[in-house]
Formats: structure tokens, sequence, C-alpha cells
């Protein structure tokens, strides 16, 4: 008993994870991502799908910040890409959703995320994602698909900010419930 | 919910087998390499090439034909739309008023339809042939932090749980009446969301008790943490590493810097 | 006898199931063939153990899941030319989990939504919501958001939400998991009262206590198949098919079983029953 002691490893050294808070909140903000993308969907002739996943990305960058934004909303939409049968937009995807996040997360949230930022960051996200699929598609699949594309992705900007402008809105009801006697 | 949740197909076959470390390096290189050929004949070898791993890799029929449905319908559009959005080529073999369709621009398009197949394919052969367990411990092995593995493979973990808390979110308001699509703009947006809060708002209650449970689990209590398998290279790995990597440095050599017409 | 509290069923049928046949995609065969007629005023327990099919017959009543083979019928009409919607008028469903219903802000505008969606005018939509409210004891709560509240209450909410459409038969799936016995208390209070209106009851559990308290007829699922339809006390006397159920009878009935060989009857429905009996029968040997 007393040799094994000393067979034990040296004391722990300090591990520089991120908190498992966060890992978890990720992950499930990730997931939750791709699952939103792949049940709400309102198939298309063209690039496939609307779908409601856009709405998860907005959500994810309002109401967690911008990185939350950007890895979960990019993960989870490109997950969703490859499941989903449309596997090589998925590095696409990663970029055009992930930037959406990030720049929807920052401008969203100046001012403690009041209604115009909100706005401004759906505006400013939603052409980051609308310019980042229209190049691509432009360099790898011609002018052609790029343009038929473009009103698709624009309706789905619109649709997708509406509603996770409203989905903020109503979970931090949630995450901070007025007390029982209001 | 519409698609495969997994992709991967349980078999022995010697894609199955590989290091899955090599797999994703081999993915990289391949696709890179169809990106810098541009001559249809070389673009044909290579989905030869694709069609002989999916065939070594026994992806299942189904999830084949699901895969690429969609790429096929991308590849006809191509084919279809990109003569006419580009003029440039010299032999003319159609004109009709300000639409000028060029055998150059025609053979672009077929080009680009077979280099989108290529690209599709050799992420859906990784995707059939490695186990998303197998592809979380390649990336970290690779470099990936273990905490974002971690976060990654919980995610793909609770994917097919939230796919079916969505559906029964959907049965329960459906049960209230709620019609999904239908309505203006302002009415589905408000149906959307009787199905996005409920799921949300469940969702996050479980990051709470995960986030619990990783630390009642000693999550992050050493840095020096060990794992119950590890990866090892076999020679038949180095074999394939090696071959993918010389067929990708000799055409990239010969298209860039001795520009041959590749 | 203790006066039961629910209303008399009448002859007329609600639901009629005809030889129901159900497989999951996944190719279980959840349903082997159900034959079932639910009648007015009925409160109706579907009883037996996890994955015995309760669930998936009741959510092919209001067609969130369409029958692989045979036929529903509700009030007269056949279930199939209806869509969920259509058939939300007349059976209202209230799912296990409330957090899976609970979206709004505040509790009255959660109760509004099922009635809303039903194309209601705005009084009619009222009335219902604050009898739905008032039947439910949620007036305290109204202005509330639903997920501040603890899960009794939540539960209490989201079957408000589905009185509120005024459906004739109301489906309650295992509403009392999760509760304590004030708040089970409380809640089967107000079901009993939805069935002294005159509305079928439905509702699915394995709480056989609950059972004897309330049902006026029990049906025992096992495997897909009905094994027993009957009134509660029959019901219980058969504990032997209830255990291979995965069914445990409340345990007064347990004890009216040990002392089967004294002299008291097995069809024991409450312990004031059992008191009473013991009394009859062994009152003269005093």
């Amino acid at each position: 008993m007393e040799k094994n002691e000393g067979e034990r490893r040296p004391p722990p050294a300090p591990a520089r994870f991120v908190s498992p808070k966060v890992v978890a909140l990720y992950a499930i903000l990730t997931a939750l991502t791709t699952a939103v993308t792949m049940t709400l969907v309102i198939p298309l002739p063209t690039r496939g799908y609307y779908n409601v996943g856009e709405s998860m990305v907005f959500f994810a960058a309002f109401t967690f910040g911008w990185r939350a934004g950007m890895i979960c909303g990019g993960i989870g939409s490109a997950a969703a890409d490859l499941l989903l049968g449309y596997g090589f937009f998925a590095p696409i995807t990663l970029v055009a959703k992930g930037s959406e996040g990030l720049v929807a997360g920052i401008i969203g949230n100046i001012k403690g995320g009041a209604p115009w930022a909100k706005i401004a960051g759906i505006w400013a996200g939603g052409s980051c994602m609308v310019a980042t699929y229209f190049f691509a598609e432009w360099i790898f699949l011609g002018f052609g698909v790029a343009l038929t594309e473009l009103p698709a992705n624009v309706f789905q900007v619109l649709l997708g900010g509406l509603i996770g402008l409203m989905l903020s809105q109503a979970v931090a009801v949630y995450r901070n419930p007025r007390p029982k006697q209001a | 919910m519409t698609g495969f949740v997994d992709l991967f197909t349980e078999a022995n076959s010697a894609l199955h087998r590989m290091d899955p470390r090599v797999k994703i390096v081999a993915v990289i290189l391949l696709s890179l390499l169809a990106l810098i050929l541009s001559e249809l004949a070389y673009l044909l070898a290579l989905a030869a090439f694709m069609v002989l791993l999916l065939l070594i890799g026994r992806a299942s029929l189904s999830k084949t034909m699901f895969a690429f449905s969609y790429v096929f319908r991308v590849m006809i559009l191509i084919v279809v739309l990109w003569p006419i959005f580009d003029p440039s080529g010299a032999t003319v073999l159609l004109e009709l008023g300000p639409v000028k369709i060029t055998w150059e621009g025609v053979l672009d398009g077929l080009g680009t339809a077979i280099r989108v197949f290529c690209l599709a394919a050799v992420w859906y052969i990784l995707m059939f042939t490695t186990s998303q367990r197998d592809l979380v411990r390649a990336l970290v092995k690779l470099g990936l932090r273990f905490d974002f593995g971690l976060s990654l493979a919980i995610s793909l973990r609770f994917l097919p749980t939230f796919g079916a808390t969505v559906e029964s979110i959907k049965d329960a308001q459906r049960a209230r009446g709620m019609e999904l699509d239908k309505g203006g703009v302002a009415k589905r947006a408000r149906n959307y969301l009787a199905v996005l809060v409920p799921t949300t708002v469940t969702a996050l209650k479980t990051a709470d008790m995960l986030s619990l449970a990783l630390q009642s689990r000693a999550y992050g209590a050493r840095a020096d943490r060990t794992y119950l398998r590890e990866l090892s290279m076999r020679p038949a790995d180095y074999v394939a590493l090696a071959a993918v990597a010389v067929v990708f440095a000799l055409s990239f050599v010969g298209r860039y810097l001795l520009s041959v017409p590749l | 006898m203790i006066p039961r509290t629910h209303s008399i069923p009448s002859e007329e049928r609600v639901i009629s199931v005809r030889n129901l046949k159900f497989v999951y995609d996944g190719g279980v065969e959840a349903l082997k063939g159900i034959n079932l007629d639910i009648k007015k005023g009925e409160f109706l327990a579907i009883v037996g153990g996890n994955g015995s099919g309760k669930t998936t017959l009741a959510k092919n009543f209001n067609g969130l899941l369409r029958p692989s083979h045979g036929t529903v019928t509700v009030m007269n009409r056949p279930a199939a030319s209806q869509t969920v919607a259509e058939l939300s008028r007349v059976i209202g469903y209230a799912f296990q989990n409330p957090d899976h219903q609970l979206f709004c802000s505040s509790v009255e505008e959660e109760v509004r939504f099922g009635p809303a969606n039903l194309g209601y005018s705005d009084e009619e939509v009222k009335r219902k919501v604050e009898h739905a409210i008032e039947t439910m004891d949620l007036q305290s709560l109204r202005g509330l958001p639903p997920f501040s509240l603890r899960l009794g209450e939540r539960r209490r909410v989201s079957i408000a939400s589905v009185i509120a459409m005024d459906p004739q038969i109301i489906v309650l799936d295992e509403p009392t998991t999760g509760l304590d016995a004030g708040e089970t208390k409380v809640l089967m209070e107000k079901i009993s009262h939805l069935n002294r209106e005159g509305r079928t009851i439905v509702l699915i559990t394995h709480d056989m206590r609950l059972v004897a308290e309330s049902s006026s007829r029990v049906v025992v699922m096992s495997d897909g198949r009905i094994v027993l339809d009957s009134d509660p006390r029959g019901a219980f006397a058969d504990i032997d098919l209830l255990r291979n159920c995965s069914l445990v009878p409340p345990p007064v009935m347990l004890l009216a079983h040990s002392l089967a060989k004294y002299g008291i009857p097995k069809d024991i429905m409450s312990p004031q029953e059992l008191v009473l009996r013991i009394v009859l029968e062994k009152g003269g040997a005093r």
C-alpha cells in the first residue's frame, strides 16, 4: 500500500482549460444550431433549403456574445450542411455563418444590446453571410449559380434575423425571470 | 429530422481501418488537388478515383444517394448556367441576342461540375468511414485543444437528443392548433418561436446540468490527462499518406512552378 | 360505498379505434391491433409499463401519429381526413413535459395561444381563457412568465392552455410525474372537476393510486396490446396481471389480497372501504 503511494503520478499541473460552463454551453449551443437547422427546414429548388437555423446564429450572438455566435453558429451550421447532404458547402458555411455570428455579436451587443443595435447587427452580420455565399459561389460554382442563390439568402437572413431577435428577447425572460411578487 | 444524424457506417474496409489523422490530412490535400486541377481529363481521373474510394469504403447506397442527390442537382445547374455567364471563349457554338455560348464555356462548366463532385465526395468518404469518436480524437491528436475537442464530442452526442426534442415540441404545439407553415410572416415567426423558445430553454437547462456533471467528474483537474485508446500509425497508413502527398506535390509543382497545363 | 366523483358516461362514442396497428419508422411495432371505444363523459385511464404503447395510442387519437393499419374515428368523423389542427378542436392533448409547450412571456398569453390558433372571435377567446385560468386556479399567476413557476404550476398552465381550446376530450400524458403528494392532489381535483363538467378524460399513467381514486374505466396495455379493459375494481382484482405489466397496485389493495383468506374481498379500492369491510366481516366475532 505504501509503495503504491510512491508510484502515484506527480501532483497535477494546473489545467488551462476553458471553464466547464463554457464547454457545456458551447457544446449545447452548437448541437442546438445543428438540430434546428436540420429539423425546421423549408425545401427549395436551388441551394436546397431555407432553414430557421439562421435564427440560432443570431440568438447565440445576441445572448452569449460574438464568440458563441461565431463558434456555435459557424460549426453548428457547417455540421448541418454536412449531415443534410450539402457537404462541399460546409467550409463556406463555416466562414459565412461564423462571420455572421461574429459581426452580429459585436454590433448587436453595443449599448447592452439595445434594439437598434441588434437590428444593425442583423443587417451587418447578414451582409457578411450573403456576401460570403455570393462570392464563394461565384468562384466555385460560377456567376449564374451565385446569382440564383442571392434572393434566397437575403430572405433567409431577414426571416432568421427576425426570429433570432424575438427568441433572444423571449429567452432573456427565462434566464432572468421577474420575481414572483411582480 | 431530415438527413442522417450520423453518416458513419460500420464496416471493416481498408478505409475504415486507416488512421483517422491520415484520412483528415488526405482529405485536405485531395480537396486542394481538386482546386488545382483544371483540365477536364485530370478532373475526370480524380472523380474516378473518388468513385473507387467510395467502393473501397463500402459506402451504404442509401447514404450515398442521400449525400449526392443535392450535389448532382448543383452539377446540372452549373453545366447549364456556366456557359451562359461565361462568353469569353473563342469557339462560338450558339448566339442568341445577348447570349453567346462558347465551346470553352461548356468545357469549363463541365470541369467545374466535376470539381464540385470531387470536393463533395472526398468529404463524404471521410464521414462514411470514420466514426465521430475517431474524428474528434484525431482532431485532438492533430493539435485541437482537448477542451475544444470535448466540447465538439458533447455536441455530437446531443445532436440526436435535440433533434428529438424539436420534433416533440413541434408535436406539442401542433396539438394546440399551431400550423407551422401557415399564415403571414408575423404569424409564421410566432409559430417558429413557439417551437424554438421551449427548445432553447430545454437546451440551456441541459447545459447547466452538463456543466455540473463535468465538474463532478473532475474536468480540468490535471492537464496531463491520459487516454484510454491511443491512435497508432501502421505501415499502410504511412504508404497512403506518402502517396497522396506525392501526387499533390507533383501537381502543385507542375501547375505553378513549371506551368504545365493540368 | 364511496361516492364516485366522475360524471356518468353516456352511450355516445367520442373516440372509436378499430384494429389499429402502428409501426415506427425504425420498424418497431408499437401497437399490434387495438380496438377501443371511448364514451362521452368517461374518465378513462390508460395504464401500462414504459414502452407498452400508451402514448403512441394517444397520439393516434389526435393525428400526431397516423395509423399504419386500421382506423380512428373521432366524434363520428374519420381522423384520417382531419389535420392535427382540426382535431385539436375536439381533442386537447397535454404533453408529459410542460416545458415542451410553454413559450410565452406571461401565463395569460400562454393560455391564449391555443384558442387564438383556432380562429375564435376576440370575445370568445377571452371567455375561454378566463374559464381555463379559473378552472386551473391560475388567477394569481396570470401575469408571470411561465418559466418562473414551479413544476406543479407549470403543469397547471400547460393543462389550462389545452382547456382554453374547449375540447370535448382531454388527453393527459403522465400529468403527475415529478409532483409531490400535495400538488398531485390539487391537480387531480381539477381534472375530476373537468370530468364533472361533462368532458371526456383520457389519463395516461402508471400510478395505480391515481387510477383507483379517480377513473371510471381502466385499460391496461402491455407490449402494444390491450390486455384488460374494465372498471377499476375489476382491474385491481388481477394483481398478477398488473405485476406482469410492470404496474404496482396501491398498498391497500396488496393488503386486501393478503387478507383474502380471512374473508376480505380482493377488490378493495380505498383504506376507508377496507376498514368498513373488516368491521363488517369481523365485527360479529367481538
